[in-house]
């Protein structure tokens, strides 16, 4: 009458292992759960009772007490409805544990009235912790079979309805799902979409983003209205190096605990591009929620992360970029829990000048007081704007080049030259963690740049001269580094350096 | 006695009766625990059934059925719970432990009877 069925819940992108156990006893009939639930895993007892009814299985009217162990670890989320049906069904003899001396399965996912299984999220980031946990294998909703298949030794148990998942489990683990064919999944085509040749102009610019993208650095755009900082930030996606599996996973495991993996893509193969509108909430940005949900920046992870009108967040949001900007990843903290989402982003910030948009251009007057400009400018504090490598100023197209409609390389070229340096630092930063320059940390960084003698000296008079930060001064010789890989060079020079510095200080919004 | 609990009591008797014929052996009729009732509990095979006997003569406030409140229900449930821990061999033998609700439909003469096995549980 005591049954127990393995399980695993979902804390940030990580698995707990919980067992569920059900109790079936002739007493007065209830159906109690029990092992700290929330109001979504209580309401599973009536998808459970009307699953097991509808799947022709016998619902007795016994009392039932089921516990999900631990008890002080929250139990939340529709996912454990599949286990405590099977639990129920081993406990009161309708189904049978077949599992003996081969290790037990686990289960996770969500019925529905009819007894079909509906898919749950995070069910990578769940297969993975079981794998590591030694568990044989998970039955689960068929619709997570492909993501979690991207398990290796961890053997998947496709059902479609509660009876399939019985038939599964009586059998010890019936058919199982072939593990998937990564290199397969990783092979799909770039985005195609609007091409960099679109741009009329602003040929410094589009150098300056190809570096960027290349070493995965952070850029501030800055210029009038209609001059194409926008246009410019939307081509990003088609001059990005393809993800590498290491990465393709990270960030699938985000997005299948934020639920957004699309269903017919196991795996996520293009790079993030996230542009959420300046009205966005802190949490929201950042990551955040009773429950802790991943933010855009996480789900920016290994992409990119645009904000146009930058001034136009809200202070919080804008100051809570600081933290993932730096480390790479975003602590959340509660009461009972801390949790660490992934948050490797290059940044890509577009504003105006000043608040009428024409500060500084070439044919037309600024209309703000000055004090309105000093304020809009303001909004960025320094210790965000220091950890912005390059600062660009995007200016009005010359009428020259919008006459000529003189158009640049398709993005395809540019996306090769980008690829090549960024194989160039993956092979330089092997068994750092890191995957772009601007990941490396200030350890790696001494290690594994080599300067030129006359680029450390160049760079030892730029830091005195333009009263660098020690972190700006660090961030100089990434983008430098960067800018060698574009150009296979093996050392930095001071050519580099110059160039990476004229992005760092080409802007009025330094004070 | 007036004459709504003749009613009442005459309700009982249909639905004891009813019972009885359906092969139910009857444990016991308005057991009284502490302040509250048990109308009838009984036995057939391996169930035991408390059953709450609910009759109208009309359906100006709806059916019998129905006028088993959440209260009642709670009411019912605890009185079970205390009547089978004071018996721990009540249980001996049985599968199934259940409420049922029977309900004697009095709008028309012979009067109905419908019963509504496991009609609800301690939780809801």
């Amino acid at each position: 009458m005591l049954a127990s069925i393995a399980s695993e819940a979902l804390s940030g992108l990580e698995g707990k292992p919980v067992q569920v156990e059900a109790d079936v006893v002739a007493a007065a009939p209830a159906f109690y759960i029990v092992g700290l639930p929330d109001a979504a895993v209580q309401e599973s007892r009536e998808r459970v009772r009307a699953a097991i009814v509808n799947s022709a299985y016998a619902f007795p009217s016994r009392r039932i007490t089921v516990n999900l162990a631990p008890a002080d670890l929250r139990k939340e989320g529709p996912s454990f409805d599949l286990p405590i049906a099977l639990a129920f069904l081993v406990a009161t003899g309708q189904a049978a544990d077949g599992c003996d001396g081969r290790g037990p399965l686990a289960a996770v996912g969500e019925l529905g009235l009819d007894g079909t299984l509906r898919p749950v999220a995070g069910a990578l980031a769940l297969a993975e912790s079981l794998r590591r946990r030694g568990v044989r294998g998970l039955i689960l909703p068929a619709a997570n079979a492909a993501e979690a298949a991207l398990v290796r030794g961890l053997e998947v148990y496709p059902a479609r309805t509660l009876a399939e998942a019985v038939t599964q489990l009586a059998a010890g683990g019936g058919a199982a799902a072939p593990p998937a064919d990564l290199t397969a999944l990783l092979g799909s085509p770039p985005a195609a979409g609007a091409d960099f040749a679109d741009i009329m102009g602003q040929e410094q610019v589009k150098r300056a983003l190809e570096v960027a993208v290349a070493g995965a650095h952070n850029v501030l755009m800055s210029g009038p209205p209609g001059a194409g900082k926008t246009m410019l930030a939307r081509r990003l996606p088609g001059i990005m190096p393809a993800l590498t599996l290491n990465e393709a996973i990270e960030v699938t495991r985000i997005y299948s605990v934020a639920g957004l993996l699309a269903q017919d893509h196991a795996l996520v193969t293009r790079r993030p591009f996230r542009a959420p509108h300046h009205t966005i909430s802190s949490p929201g940005l950042v990551g955040g929620g009773g429950t802790p949900r991943p933010g855009e920046v996480s789900l920016a992870h290994l992409g990119v992360l645009f904000l146009d009108e930058f001034p136009e967040f809200r202070l919080s949001a804008l100051e809570g970029l600081r933290q993932p900007l730096e480390d790479g990843e975003v602590t959340i903290s509660r009461r009972l829990m801390s949790l660490t989402f992934p948050a490797r982003i290059m940044l890509v910030a577009a504003m105006n000048p000043c608040p009428c948009g024409y500060l500084g251009d070439r044919d037309r007057d600024c209309t703000c007081p000055a004090h309105r400009v000093r304020q809009y400018g303001s909004r960025l504090s320094g210790p965000l704007l220091d950890r912005i490598d390059l600062r660009l100023e995007v200016p009005r197209v010359s009428p020259q080049d919008r006459r000529s409609g003189a158009h640049g390389e398709p993005s395809a070229t540019v996306r090769a030259r980008v690829s090549g340096a960024r194989e160039r630092q993956l092979a330089r930063l092997a068994g750092t963690g890191a995957y772009a320059n601007a990941h490396m940390g200030a350890r790696h960084l001494r290690r594994l740049c080599t300067l030129e003698a006359d680029a450390t000296a160049l760079l030892d008079r730029a830091y005195e001269r333009l009263r660098l930060s020690a972190r700006a001064c660090d961030r100089v010789i990434k983008v430098a580094q960067t800018i060698a890989d574009l150009e296979a060079a093996p050392t930095i020079t001071a050519a580099h350096v110059a160039e990476s510095l004229s992005y760092r200080n080409r802007s009025h919004h330094d004070r | 006695m007036n004459a709504r609990q003749q009613f009442g009591r005459a309700a009982e008797e249909a639905a004891a009766r009813y019972l009885t014929q359906s092969g139910w052996r009857l444990l016991g009729r308005n057991v009284r625990i502490g302040r509250g009732e048990l109308d009838i509990v009984a036995r057939r095979g391996r169930v035991l059934a408390f059953i709450e006997v609910k009759a109208r003569r009309t359906h100006t406030c709806g059916a019998p059925e129905d006028a088993v409140s959440s209260l009642k229900r709670r009411q019912v449930a605890r009185l079970a719970e205390l009547w089978l821990a004071a018996r721990p061999w009540a249980t001996d033998g049985i599968d199934d432990v259940r409420f049922d609700i029977i309900a004697v439909d009095s709008t028309a003469i012979p009067s109905t009877i419908r019963h509504l096995p496991a009609a609800f549980t301690c939780d809801r």
